[in-house]
């Protein structure tokens, strides 16, 4: 067994597991929480448990906006993986293969250094980014396939704090193309936060369930003019009303869609956009209940719940159009040509038809569709436009680490604990990102 | 054509970073969560006598809050009270250790300053000073979009917004969303 632990360590999930594995052992939140009712802080899998109540939980995130600021939390959490979750028995036999962030700061990376070897005695480390990762992972998934021959992707990471288009070329990520925008997942759950607090019922304190909201019932509109025609409508002509239960904290803990057939019913809009889930087996039996029902249930005040409709696409219409919002910053299509921009013209077709999506945000139905749609008009003509969406956007970035883990020259690319004693930080990290 | 991008982030981050410098120093800070989520608002609101765009930087940063950012000292508490509890093998482990009895004789002294941010963080890396031809957190952003066009939507209702409020900027489609507005949300980013 190969004792490499690789450990994606995002701002929104801790990806941890041993090298050379499919899966990764442990996916828990990057944070602490702490219920109402308890003077006891949560760690990671424990937020998970069925039995805790995460209602107004208040939670604490070692990193801020993608960033490792708090390195003594970061130390709890993964002193917990470490030992509870994986397990790892003595981190001193062990290789440490941890994803940071792009463009981290050196400061950052000192503390992060200092965590590794003098908090946990890992033997060695290797510090890879997440682009090269996923690009690592798709050209071994297919080694006849363009990004596999060509050696070159555009990797466009949608996560939890923000959003890079990435160029990869001869398999090293081009820092000097990476094209950042300010958003991510947790942007859009706080938008979708603001919007029903608003409107309907105060979840501002409520991460947790907004969070399984926007995954549940957030999808990407195709046309946002008429899709907010139609949320106007009333009743069963409003295709994107629906209604969430929220946690009572005694009969349910966790909220729930109270009619998920009722969610489901935007998916038979046409617009030459159908969804690939409507062409499984699955997805025309769904069809065919959803002709037969008829009385929908209308929201009851008297319990705690909330409708949503436009809300459901105006919030991951934020990735597309970050100006809507205020930002003064570009959106992701522009993102995606700014960063292929920056790159050597020979490199250009070649990054237009090997983009690959990654990251829990680009889950949203119909990103790929709405992102090529907004992109083919600002490319060229004579390019191809080709976007694939990573099997499992989740842990894409995770198992190209293990798969560069189990690599046989992995162990001569990392920084030993006696080179970090005797060189320090700064010039260890010289090593890694060529 | 970089420059000119990162130029337009570096300002927006400067920005920010003032408004968060600001409250750092700010006793609202000790307060409880709800109380304390106003506070950077109600700062920011008096470094500028310019409510719209305060109001619009505010909504920004809260886009990126967690509910209990500046808790330090509990947390420390609370650790030591989930020591004692049966569920959590793993502190129960660590604590026997003296090793980590030091660290978090430290970490408590650590945690009497609120971590930094990271925008304070990329201040003090003082990434301005390397040569241009460096990539940096800095030079990676976007940069602002290349059509000025902004769609609105009533704050609301959601629906497109044709009209603004005088006082904060924010959006509504219609009288009915108007005086909603008045009554609930005028200025709730400001004050
Ligand atoms: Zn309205
Ligand atoms: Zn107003």
């Amino acid at each position: 067994m190969s004792n490499v632990v690789v450990l994606d360590n995002g701002g929104g999930l801790i990806k941890a597991g041993i090298g050379g594995e499919r899966e990764p052992t442990a996916v828990v939140p990057n944070c602490v929480g702490r219920p109402l009712s308890s003077k006891k802080w949560l760690i990671g899998d424990q937020l998970h448990s069925p039995s805790s109540d995460l209602t107004s939980a208040s939670l604490r995130r070692p990193l801020d906006r993608g960033y490792l600021i708090n390195p003594d939390l970061q130390r709890d959490i993964w002193s917990h993986i470490f030992t509870s979750l994986l397990p790892l028995k003595n981190p001193s036999l062990s290789s440490l293969l941890l994803v940071e962030p792009l463009l981290n700061l050196p400061s950052i990376q000192r503390s992060i250094d200092e965590l590794v070897f003098e908090d946990f005695n890992f033997n060695s480390l290797f510090v890879a980014d997440s682009p090269s990762l996923v690009h690592l992972y798709e050209a071994s998934r297919s080694p006849y396939g363009l990004v596999s021959k060509t050696q070159t992707s555009l990797v466009v990471d949608c996560g939890f704090s923000f959003t890079h288009a990435a160029p990869v070329f001869q398999n090293f990520t081009l820092n000097y193309g990476v094209k950042r925008l300010d958003l991510g997942g947790k942007a859009l759950t706080n938008y979708l936060k603001e919007l029903v607090s608003y409107r309907s019922v105060n979840v501002m304190d409520e991460t947790f369930i907004m969070d399984d909201v926007k995954e549940k019932l957030c999808f990407v509109s195709l046309d946002v003019e008429r899709d907010l025609q139609i949320a106007r409508r009333s009743g069963r002509d409003n295709l994107f009303r629906c209604t969430y239960v929220l946690p009572d904290g005694v009969t349910h803990t966790k909220g729930y869609i109270k009619d998920p057939d009722e969610a489901q019913r935007y998916l038979n809009l046409e617009d030459g956009a159908q969804s690939p889930q409507l062409k499984t087996k699955e997805g025309m039996d769904r069809l065919e209940v959803l002709g037969k029902s008829n009385d929908r249930m209308r929201i009851d005040l008297t319990k705690n719940e909330f409708g949503l409709t436009n809300e459901r696409f105006i919030v991951p219409e934020m990735i597309f159009r970050p100006a809507d919002l205020g930002m003064n910053q570009a959106g992701l299509a522009e993102c995606i040509v700014r960063a292929v921009n920056a790159c050597h013209p020979y490199l250009h077709p070649v990054l237009y038809e090997s983009i690959i999506l990654t990251g829990g945000s680009t889950l949203f139905p119909r990103f790929a569709e709405r992102l090529e749609r907004e992109l083919r008009p600002l490319v060229p003509d004579e390019y191809q436009v080709k976007i694939t969406t990573q099997e499992d956007p989740i842990l894409g970035v995770w198992r190209g680490g293990s798969l560069l883990a189990s690599s046989p020259d992995f162990e001569a690319m990392c920084v030993t604990k006696a080179e970090y004693e005797e060189l320090g930080s700064a010039r260890c990290r010289r090593r890694f990102f060529h | 054509m970089g420059s000119c991008w990162s130029f337009g982030e570096m300002s927006w981050v400067k920005y920010v970073d003032q408004a968060m410098d600001e409250d750092t120093s700010n006793p609202l800070r000790r307060m409880s969560s709800r109380t304390r989520k106003v506070a950077p608002k109600m700062v920011a609101a008096l470094a500028s006598n310019d409510n719209r765009t305060q109001a619009a930087l505010a909504r920004l940063e809260a886009l990126e809050n967690d509910n209990a950012g500046a808790e330090m000292v509990e947390i420390n508490e609370d650790d030591d009270a989930s020591l004692d509890d049966d569920d959590q093998a793993y502190m129960r482990k660590q604590s026997k250790s003296t090793k980590r009895k030091t660290r978090q004789a430290k970490a408590l002294e650590n945690a009497k300053k609120a971590p930094r941010t990271f925008l304070e963080l990329v201040n003090e890396a003082n990434l301005e000073s390397l040569p241009p031809h460096v990539p940096s957190y800095l030079r990676a952003a976007v940069g602002p979009p290349s059509s000025t066009s902004r769609r609105h939507f009533c704050t609301v209702c959601g629906f497109t917004a044709n009209y603004t409020c005088v006082r904060c900027g924010m959006r509504f489609c219609a009288i009915r969303c108007q005086t909603i507005h008045n009554d609930t949300r005028c200025l709730k980013f400001v004050a």
